[in-house]
């Protein structure tokens, strides 16, 4: 910062900026042509980088850009409207969560120009629409969750000084960011595994939330083409199940049905992935069982070691007494969940036949599969045995992993 | 009609010489045994008072039970003082700890001679070859086998829960056809209970007895684990679920103890386990596989096993407290030892307050614990009814001192960890080697604090027996106040006031007619500090009653807190009931054991005083609600999920 101070003010010249090399031939004719551009029309900026990156649009070119805008004019001349611009097209070129290509942005500033000199230039907006440029430049890394690093700090000070807006706004951000950055106790990966039998691995565990549950991978996706040349692809059955759900399964009532139901929607991120239930209803108050304890074994001055309840009338006062007062609804059991490549009635079958393996009542129970997006009517099958090639029947066209929706949930945050 | 229930199990009797007395009298059946003895308790339940430490819970200090301190008579003090100096000879000579640790097996030779000096039937009456000892003596006997734990434990196994089944339940054809090989060494015993999904919960008990068609056989299939003597035992006491019809005519599992010998066939152990101390012992999975047994081989009636198991686990543990007391003492010998050679700076070690400081607390917890142990073997030993069955006797033995047993078993498994590891810390290096048994002994009185329930479990037990008891008489009084009844209000506003006032509260412990010794500078301000104890405990209680009534079962924060004060208000009174009786009849050196009490109650003063004011409060102020949020963020995760301290957000 003070050797920025002491040099000349007219040479605005950043420490990132200095260090770069000289660009190739084609970059050489672009910075000649822009001056003629930037007289002619306003939006000149989007077309500099429309016509650099007409074949490819990545941070190589848009790098290049931005040095070739800096090393045209001496004066950064219209270097706000350029910044706005390039922000704009950030996401384009894949480059919006790229906390380098956001210093070499602001290094586009001049430095020192805007940094207010006396106390009137404190007092006022000095140079607000640059000010506002750096805000909104910040602006738009918070909205990426992007942090900013030290770097930034030095080039804002360069550029608009301690006391300045945006490096207000970079004080903010630094306040704030690191608070929320690990408030999400089930935070989602930048990265999602590309296999999708990892992914699915990942979903089931993140919804099941249970550490006993154990993860199966009943079918492993696989294209083969046949003798006769017919492509058979398999679709991948990923299943997760816990010990627990495992128990009561086996007490379940074997003249009630279960349902195999679905596709449900998890959303991670961008990726929306799908997932079905095994479930069934919940069951009526007159069957339910009570758990007798014999009062030999648990009551007072009689267990073994110590009683697990007394036989006292009192009741627990209300000064003492923490609980809520919660309705509870009641729900059907969840037994099993499954991730699959293929939605059809003929894939879930598999599921259940190969859970039939740890869970022999499965094969008692009626199974009725109650899949979305269908003709609407129950689709039965008989409860024992499955076999996947009878049930030509294709439930409805899954598509399982849906990279749309970009847009919406592009502003969320980290 | 609760209190002729409670005075069932308040009576008192003996397990040493009455119950041999009352062998002979034959068993009868549950309900003729209710009716014929319950208009009897009523009557005497007014003239003997309910047990100690029950009456604890209702802040009264029954002082008769507990003072005097017990005494045995001269014949049998002789009698023992023949017995000891053999088997001390025997232990110092004959037994090669070391080697047993190191060789995980106690050798032929030394089970011989324990056989040869009778240690195989301490407890088994005269008429059946044993030793017929006391309680007592079977404590004072404990203190010497404590010297090696290895043998300690397998004695116990062998005849405190082993063969005790058939001691207190067996019929006169089962203590006549097993007792005399069992108290002779022929046989040995094992107490199987335990089982892979069934530890302290005895209640999931999965091994079976089925009745064969003929009604003459159980057949028995199941696996029990870490059976001490598993793998030697010959005569097995076994539970196991039966089939029983209830008073209903339903079919309900019940649990029945069975004597199982190996010889029935279909018995087998596995490999004995490799364990941390005790390494000697014989512990192993056994399992039983159709194994036929005799329907003659039932301990008490068919469904009635749970209590019998109950009561065998609860009467073996106050022998712990001496087999303590015991191994400090040879502690404190063997580390004075070192600690009055070793110079460090020009100075012995025994120069240092800090190495002072751990010897006095090795001495004083060897006092407090052999303290302990003996008053409650001389409760159980002091003569009951003469005429009683011996099941009535089985049921009164052990319930109302079992809370005395569980006391001296805790205090005094803790207290070893604690002692034994001072011991070696007076050693430093050295006795982190292997060079010095201080390793050793460290390892084998861990298991202390595990077996014969876990020392939470025990704490359960006696805070939720004594609230179970003290709720019972309070449940009216406490009803009446939370109805608003103005008299119950005022008559506790009037004792609280009063008790503020007169912070010294008199429960006869000290005065004129007082049962401590009266000298007054001595042992009256203990005696005081006691009775303010236990008066606030018992304030105590009955708010934790009013608070929170049956669900207080859930509170197992707040009911550590009343068991580990329980204990020390026990500790309190046997070291008061000892040194008293030791300054009355002039024994050497009993103004050491005033100072040790009087520094042990004044420590135990403090330490309950705080747990009772925490007690008071609720779970935010005594920090209850933090351990409960910690405990479940860690568990959810199953991790310790702090951030490294290293880690940074930017």
């Amino acid at each position: 910062m003070s050797c920025a101070a002491a040099e000349p003010r007219w040479l605005h010249c950043g420490s990132a900026f200095c260090k770069n090399k000289s660009d190739s031939e084609e970059l050489q004719k672009i910075v000649e042509n822009e001056p003629q551009k930037n007289d002619r029309s306003l939006v000149t900026h989007d077309d500099l980088f429309e016509r650099t990156s007409k074949d490819s649009k990545t941070k190589a070119s848009f790098n290049k850009v931005v040095e070739v805008f800096s090393k045209k004019d001496i004066r950064r001349r219209g270097h706000v409207e350029f910044i706005y611009a390039a922000l704009k097209k950030m996401p384009e070129f894949g480059v919006e969560r790229d906390i380098a290509v956001y210093n070499k942005l602001l290094d586009v500033f001049p430095k020192d120009v805007f940094v207010p000199q006396n106390f009137i230039q404190k007092m006022f907006n000095h140079y607000p629409r640059q000010q506002e440029c750096g805000v909104q430049l910040l602006e738009q890394m918070e909205n990426y969750g992007i942090m900013p690093n030290v770097e930034t700090k030095v080039l804002l000070v360069q550029i608009f000084g301690k006391k300045s807006h945006p490096m207000r706004k970079y004080q903010r951000i630094m306040y704030w960011f690191p608070k929320f950055r690990n408030a999400n106790p089930f935070p989602v990966p930048r990265e999602l595994p590309k296999d999708p039998v990892d992914l699915a691995h990942f979903s089931l565990t993140r919804i099941a939330n249970d550490l006993d549950a154990t993860v199966t991978v009943y079918q492993h996706p696989l294209t083969d083409i046949t003798e006769t040349g017919e492509e058979i692809s398999q679709p991948h059955i990923v299943g997760i199940q816990s010990p627990e759900q495992r128990a009561l399964l086996a007490k379940h009532n074997p003249n009630r049905p279960v349902f195999v139901e679905g596709p449900f929607p998890l959303w991670l991120r961008k990726t929306c992935v799908h997932y079905y239930l095994l479930r069934a209803e919940p069951v009526p108050p007159e069957e339910k069982l009570e758990e007798e304890l014999d009062p030999e074994l648990v009551g007072p001055e009689q267990s073994l070691f110590y009683p697990q309840l007394l036989s006292l009338d009192l009741n627990r006062d209300l000064g003492d007494d923490d609980s809520f007062d919660i309705d509870e609804v009641e729900e059907g059991p969840v037994y099993a969940m499954c991730m699959t490549g293929g939605g059809d009635q003929a894939t879930l079958a598999h599921w259940i036949c190969r859970l039939q393996e740890t869970n022999p009542i499965l094969g008692r129970v009626p199974t009725f599969f109650r899949l979305e997006a269908g003709s609407g009517e129950l689709q039965t099958a008989a409860g024992v045995q499955y076999n996947p090639g009878q049930n030509p029947q294709a439930g409805p066209e899954m598509e399982h992993i849906t990279e749309q929706e970009a847009a919406r949930s592009q502003g969320m945050k980290q | 009609m609760n209190l002729s229930r409670i005075t069932v199990w308040s009576r008192a009797a003996t397990l040493g010489k009455g119950v041999r007395l009352a062998a002979g009298v034959r068993r009868t059946g549950e309900e003729e045994l209710a009716t014929h003895l319950q208009p009897r308790r009523l009557i005497v339940s007014s003239a003997r008072s309910l047990a100690y430490a029950k009456d604890l819970f209702l802040g009264k200090l029954n002082k008769n039970e507990v003072f005097p301190y017990p005494e045995i008579s001269h014949e049998e003090l002789e009698e023992i003082n023949q017995f000891v100096p053999p088997v001390e000879k025997f232990f110092r000579e004959d037994v090669n700890s070391k080697k047993i640790d190191e060789e995980a097996v106690i050798p032929q030779a030394t089970l011989t001679g324990l056989k040869a000096l009778g240690l195989f039937g301490i407890q088994v009456p005269e008429e059946y070859g044993g030793l017929g000892l006391s309680n007592t003596m079977y404590a004072r006997l404990g203190e010497i086998l404590s010297l090696d734990a290895a043998i300690a434990v397998t004695l116990s196994a062998h005849q405190a829960i082993g063969l005790k089944g058939i001691l207190m339940a067996g019929t006169e054809q089962q203590k006549a056809k097993y007792l005399p090989r069992l108290a002779s060494g022929e046989h040995m015993a094992a107490f199987c209970l335990t089982e892979p999904g069934s530890g302290s919960d005895a209640a999931s008990i999965q091994t079976r007895a089925t009745l064969t068609e003929d009604g003459k056989h159980f057949v028995l299939n199941g696996s029990k684990i870490w059976i001490s003597n598993g793998g030697w035992a010959d005569i097995m006491t076994v539970f196991a679920r039966t089939e029983v019809l209830d008073a209903d005519g339903q079919k309900k599992d019940k649990i029945t103890a069975f004597i199982v010998e190996r010889a029935f066939g279909g018995v087998s152990s596995g490999k004995p386990e490799d364990k941390l101390g005790i390494r000697g012992s014989n512990t192993c999975e056994v399992t039983f596989e159709d194994t036929k047994v005799p329907v003659e081989n039932v301990i008490g009636e068919v469904g009635g096993g749970f209590k019998i198991a109950m009561n065998i686990l609860n009467s073996g543990r106050f022998s712990m407290g001496s087999a303590c007391a015991g191994m400090i003492k040879k502690l404190i010998e063997m580390a004075a030892e070192y600690a009055g050679t070793r110079k460090q700076f020009n100075k012995k070690l025994t120069e240092f307050g800090m190495v002072q400081e751990k010897f006095a607390i090795m001495a004083q917890n060897a006092f407090v614990m052999e303290s302990m142990a003996y008053l409650t073997a001389g409760m159980m030993d002091r003569p009951g009814l003469p005429d009683c069955s011996v099941e009535a006797a089985m049921v009164k033995v052990t319930v109302p001192y079992s809370i005395g047993c569980v006391f001296v078993q805790v205090f005094s498994s803790e207290g070893a960890w604690v002692c034994v590891s001072e011991a070696l810390q007076v050693l430093g290096g050295v006795g982190y080697t292997k060079n010095y048994p201080f390793e050793r002994f460290l390892r084998d009185c861990r298991i202390l604090q595990i077996f014969e329930g876990t020392n939470e479990i025990l704490r359960m037990y006696i805070a939720l027996t004594g609230m179970q008891y003290a709720g019972k008489i309070l449940t009216g009084k406490i009803k009446e106040m939370k109805r608003g009844s103005v008299g119950v209000v005022l008559e506790m506003l009037g004792k609280k006031v009063h008790g503020s006032l007169r912070r010294n509260q008199d429960l006869g412990l000290t005065g004129q007619d007082g049962l401590v010794h009266p000298s007054l500078t001595v042992l009256a301000p203990s005696a005081k500090m006691l009775e303010e104890n236990a008066v606030l405990f018992g304030s105590t209680v009955e708010s934790l009653l009013y608070r929170y009534g049956k669900t207080i079962v859930e509170e197992q924060l707040v009911l550590k807190r009343v068991a580990d004060t329980l204990i020390n208000i026990y500790a309190m009174t046997a070291v008061l009931s000892r040194s008293s009786r030791s300054i009355s009849i002039g024994l050497r050196n009993h103004d050491h054991e005033v100072l040790l009490a009087n520094n042990f109650c004044k420590e135990a003063y403090f330490k309950n005083n705080y747990w009772l004011v925490q007690l008071q409060k609720g779970s935010p102020e005594n920090n209850d609600a933090n351990i409960k949020k910690i405990a479940q963020a860690v568990l959810e995760k199953r991790a310790y999920i702090c951030s490294h301290p290293l880690d940074r957000t930017y």
